[in-house]
């Protein structure tokens, strides 16, 4: 037993001889377990529970990837041009559809990864994507304000 | 026969949680195609056309267990679609106005 988790049903704890993560109720510990017939996990396969945990992480990404393709496509189409600064939209728009793109690229492997740590029992990966993610919308919001300024400056 | 509690059928809603994560996302890919569809009718009906993939992929959930190698190809159609639905968003972005109005590719008025 190397690390364990609460998870309100009963206890995931890690089996340090095979590197998977069984359950173990207390009725099991004593014997007495009358549930554990349905869930028989193959010995090489993690917990569905976390194997599903990441696709969802994933297909949460995914949104977010969704989202940002749509916000730049927005901003290209619905804004008004800014005066004076007849670029600026695009130049405002497409490095989101870009960063859409690529995080949705991004995601699956991290989805990969994760899947691989979880198959191993190895510590999970640390996620790329969040710094990515705040490090291209803060230098959106900066492109913005360069923008603005200019189009103010005509 | 159905079981006294659904914990144990399903720990943690897990599974159910899944399938309403992929319900969410398809439902994602819809608003983006109907957003589209106004402008562009044509990318837009190709962004619609992908909701009912991903809405099936979803629904495959209960089999994640017993088929692992199949898993990662669901998830593969889901970025190439994302990414799809990103470079088609560029070209719109680019183009502007391709031929996107559907009077120009079906003689819809005689």
């Amino acid at each position: 037993m190397v690390a364990s988790a609460l998870t309100g049903y009963g206890q995931l704890v890690r089996n340090a001889s095979q590197g998977v993560w069984v359950e173990e109720r207390p009725a099991a510990r004593d014997g007495h377990d009358d549930h554990d017939q349905g869930s028989s996990h193959a010995p090489t396969e993690p917990d569905a529970r976390f194997t599903l945990a990441n696709e969802r992480t994933f297909l949460a990404w995914n949104r977010t990837a969704l989202a940002l393709v749509v916000a730049g496509l927005g901003i290209v189409q619905l804004l008004p041009p800014f005066p004076g600064v007849p670029w600026g939209r695009h130049v405002l728009g497409l490095p989101l559809i870009a960063l859409g793109a690529a995080v949705s690229v991004i995601s699956y492997g991290e989805w990969r990864r994760t899947q691989a740590a979880l198959r191993r029992g190895a510590p999970l990966p640390r996620s790329l994507l969040p710094r990515v993610l705040a490090g291209t919308i803060a230098g959106i919001a900066a492109l913005s304000a360069a923008v603005l300024l200019v189009s103010a400056a005509r | 026969m159905i079981p006294e509690d659904m914990e144990q059928l399903d720990p943690g809603l897990a599974r159910e949680r899944t399938k309403l994560a992929w319900a969410r996302t398809s439902i994602a890919f819809a608003a983006v195609g109907a957003a589209i569809l106004k402008k562009e009718p044509v990318a837009g009906l190709i962004v619609l056309a992908m909701t009912p993939l991903l809405w099936g992929l979803g629904r495959f959930v209960e089999h994640t267990a017993e088929r692992p190698e199949l898993q990662s190809r669901r998830l593969i159609a889901v970025t190439v679609t994302v990414v799809t639905v990103s470079v088609l968003a560029m070209v719109i972005a680019f183009v502007g106005h391709p031929p996107t109005s559907l009077r120009d590719l079906l003689p819809l008025h005689g």
